[in-house]
């Protein structure tokens, strides 16, 4: 047990006016300086390469997705938010997702299934904000995942040149 | 039985059987590709390399799927020269492989994987492009060949050769440009195809109709039975997510199917993942409409009652466990009893397909139950006063049409889907032969095990059990019929 002894206030401190007034004046100081919070949904927050939004799946420029449903990024997904059934399609590549479904309220923003993906079809990207109406619709198909490379281009640069020295070393095809 | 010590461990090896069968049967791993216990033995893929030291001469490495055993020899699968051969087997078996695991099929079970993770090297030589080959060869109906995956380790040609003796396979062409072929590239024929995508240790051959629709470490694998024929093979039934079986495969059972099972077992999914499943419905005065089973058991239950000639007709896939329970039913209701016989199909053949499309006739006819065609049970039950139905497909078996020209007679239904007959009291739903637990008696009277791969629709309980407390319900033990 530890017996903690209030500190003896001080004379001036006991009489407390002239503490008001000093801490009075910190306020009054402060109202003039520049603020450090930010008005949020007015003022986006700053997003760069680093930033880890929700994952996006990559259409190719050709208009095909990148995807192939291996589903390594499933598997990696420590929050289970991924879903994927496969198929096949006449592409040359021969598989492709037929369904694709990511639980954006299971997602945590990690991005293992970006660092999982042998095909680089899947990349964290920049959109942060998520709000809607029912459960069911922040589970996120196909349609509302697919995303052009354009629009994923800063973080695939970013990746890869995070990801250089590793994959210079180790690549197999 | 010939006495050998493999890493230090003395075992018995049975001398009729190569060295690898030996360390398999006692536990040890060795690798193999070409190999395969039901299949004649040819040593081509080299991957089974291990040590041996026999008398003075000193140790070599031999290929064990080609080295039959001999007494006192000393074995070792662990040594640094063993794993070494067998390191750089596996960088020339994955020279020209594609490595397109992510598309792969066979990713996750495939022996070219695993082993390259257990004793391959990490990093590539080759500077030299891939072979580029044929990707998607259709074979016939069942399988798809991926001519760059292919390690040439023949199996699938020996199995066509040796389980089936009709040779449909060849290797075509010479060295590096060896390919599988069939005989001038004529579609493959029989029902056993699908066997060749099992044991193909790479994912050159896939099966069409499975093709991409799930990875493999996504599907819970359970003991089953196949349900297509009454040889009953032993099977896995592969389920994926809780919902759609999408794999039967053969499952090694000596005294059944071996390793093989045809291909209309392999297929037979239409009836175990058929929609809109019947759970309980029973008869008012605005027709049939679902209640709860409690309900739809008491309405059974007062159709039954205080009728006089009534008779228990199962299906053809009613477990011995069931057929138990509706014996009891029988029993107490002093009714007749017989189950539904197909009549045999085209498809018997003399490897494994019996052509007697009933996996439990053996089963049911020693518990005393008749079999009969389905004209003749429409026979038996036209007087009767009251009709129990009991059993996966027995409607379908039977014929709906003849359920719902019965007049005078009440039936109740235990089936998968329900049936609009203007004679039926009560519909009560129950588990296919995936979603319970039992036993099937094979045509050699061997036991064949079901188990639960997945849950039955919410609500559906299993048929033994609903059996026992219909029969409770009519008439109370103790109490006087
Ligand atoms: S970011 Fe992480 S949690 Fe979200 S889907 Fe990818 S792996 Fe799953
Ligand atoms: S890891 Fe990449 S290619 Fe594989 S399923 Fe996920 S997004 Fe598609
Ligand atoms: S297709 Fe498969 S089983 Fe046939 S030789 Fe090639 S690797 Fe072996
Ligand atoms: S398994 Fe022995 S050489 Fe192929």
């Amino acid at each position: 047990m530890v017996i903690v002894r209030r500190k003896e206030l001080s004379l001036r401190e006991r009489l407390y006016l002239p503490e008001i007034a000093r801490g009075l004046s910190i306020t009054f100081r402060k109202l003039f300086e520049k603020p450090i919070t930010r008005q949020y949904p007015e003022e986006p927050l700053p997003k760069d390469e680093v930033t880890r939004g929700q994952p996006r799946l990559v259409v190719k420029d050709d208009g095909n997705i990148a995807c192939v449903s291996c589903g390594m990024c499933e598997i990696a997904c420590p929050a289970y938010a991924i879903t994927i059934d496969g198929g096949e399609t006449d592409r040359p590549i021969e598989r492709e997702p037929k369904k694709f479904e990511i639980d954006m309220l299971r997602c945590i923003l990690c991005g293992f299934c970006e660092e999982a993906c042998p095909k680089d079809a899947i990349f964290m990207s920049d959109e942060l904000e998520l709000a809607d109406y029912s459960r069911a619709a922040l589970i996120y198909d196909l349609e509302k995942l697919k995303r052009p490379k354009s629009a994923l281009q800063k973080r695939i640069d970013y990746v890869y040149r995070l990801n250089n020295r590793w994959r210079k070393s180790s690549s197999t095809s | 039985m010939t006495k050998i010590t493999v890493n230090g461990r003395e075992i018995d090896a049975d001398p009729k059987k190569p060295l690898i069968a030996a360390c398999h049967e006692n536990g040890i791993d060795v690798p193999m590709y070409c190999y395969h216990p039901g299949l004649r033995p040819v040593g081509s893929c080299r991957i089974c390399q291990v040590e041996v030291k026999q008398g003075d001469a000193p140790a070599r490495v031999v290929a064990s799927c080609r080295t039959p055993v001999a007494e006192g020899m000393i074995v070792n699968t662990d040594s640094p020269k063993a794993h070494d051969v067998r390191r750089e087997c596996l960088e020339f078996l994955l020279k020209n492989h594609p490595l397109d695991c992510p598309i792969c099929d066979k990713a996750g079970e495939c022996d070219l994987q695993d082993y390259s993770f257990a004793e391959g090297q990490t990093k590539g030589r080759t500077h030299e492009p891939r072979r580029k080959l044929e990707k998607r060869k259709s074979l016939g109906d069942v399988i798809v060949l991926d001519e760059e995956r292919c390690i040439l380790c023949s199996r699938c040609v020996r199995f066509f050769e040796d389980v089936t003796k009709k040779p449909q396979l060849t290797v075509a062409d010479l060295g590096s440009r060896s390919v599988i072929s069939t005989f001038l590239d004529k579609p493959l024929k029989g029902n056993y195809q699908g066997n060749i995508a099992d044991i193909c240790p790479v994912g050159a051959l896939t099966l069409k109709r499975f093709r991409f629709q799930a990875r493999v470490w996504n599907l819970s694998k359970h003991l089953s039975t196949c349900a297509e024929c009454s040889r009953g093979c032993s099977v896995t039934a592969e389920v994926l997510r809780g919902g759609d079986t999408k794999r039967f495969r053969p499952r090694f059972n000596p005294k059944v199917n071996q390793w093989w099972m045809c291909d209309t077992g392999r297929f037979a999914f239409a009836h175990v993942n058929a929609a809109d499943r019947a759970v309980a419905l029973r008869r008012t005065a605005d027709g049939l409409e679902a209640c709860d089973l409690d309900a739809a058991l008491s309405a059974a239950a007062s159709a039954l009652r205080g009728k006089s000639n009534v008779a228990v007709v199962l299906s053809p896939f009613a477990t011995n466990e069931e057929a138990a329970a509706a014996k009891a039913l029988a029993a107490r209701l002093g009714a007749k009893t017989c189950f539904v016989s197909p009549a045999p199909n085209a498809l018997k053949d003399d490897f494994l397909h019996t052509g007697d499309p009933c996996p439990n006739r053996r089963g049911l006819t020693d518990l005393g139950f008749a079999g009969l065609a389905a004209a003749e049970v429409a026979g038996a039950i036209a007087g009767a006063g009251a009709v129990v139905l009991a059993g996966e497909r027995v409607v379908e078996l039977l014929g709906a049409e003849r359920v719902a020209a019965l007049t005078g007679t009440r039936v109740v239904l235990f089936d998968t889907h329900c049936v609009d007959a203007a004679a039926l009291d009560a519909c009560i739903g129950v588990p296919v032969h995936v979603e319970k637990d039992g036993h099937w008696t094979n045509v050699e009277g061997h036991l064949g095990r079901l188990t639960i791969a997945r849950g039955a629709p919410r609500g559906v309980r299993a048929l033994d059990e609903n059996l026992k407390r219909l029969s409770e319900l009519v008439s109370p033990a103790g109490a006087k019929a």
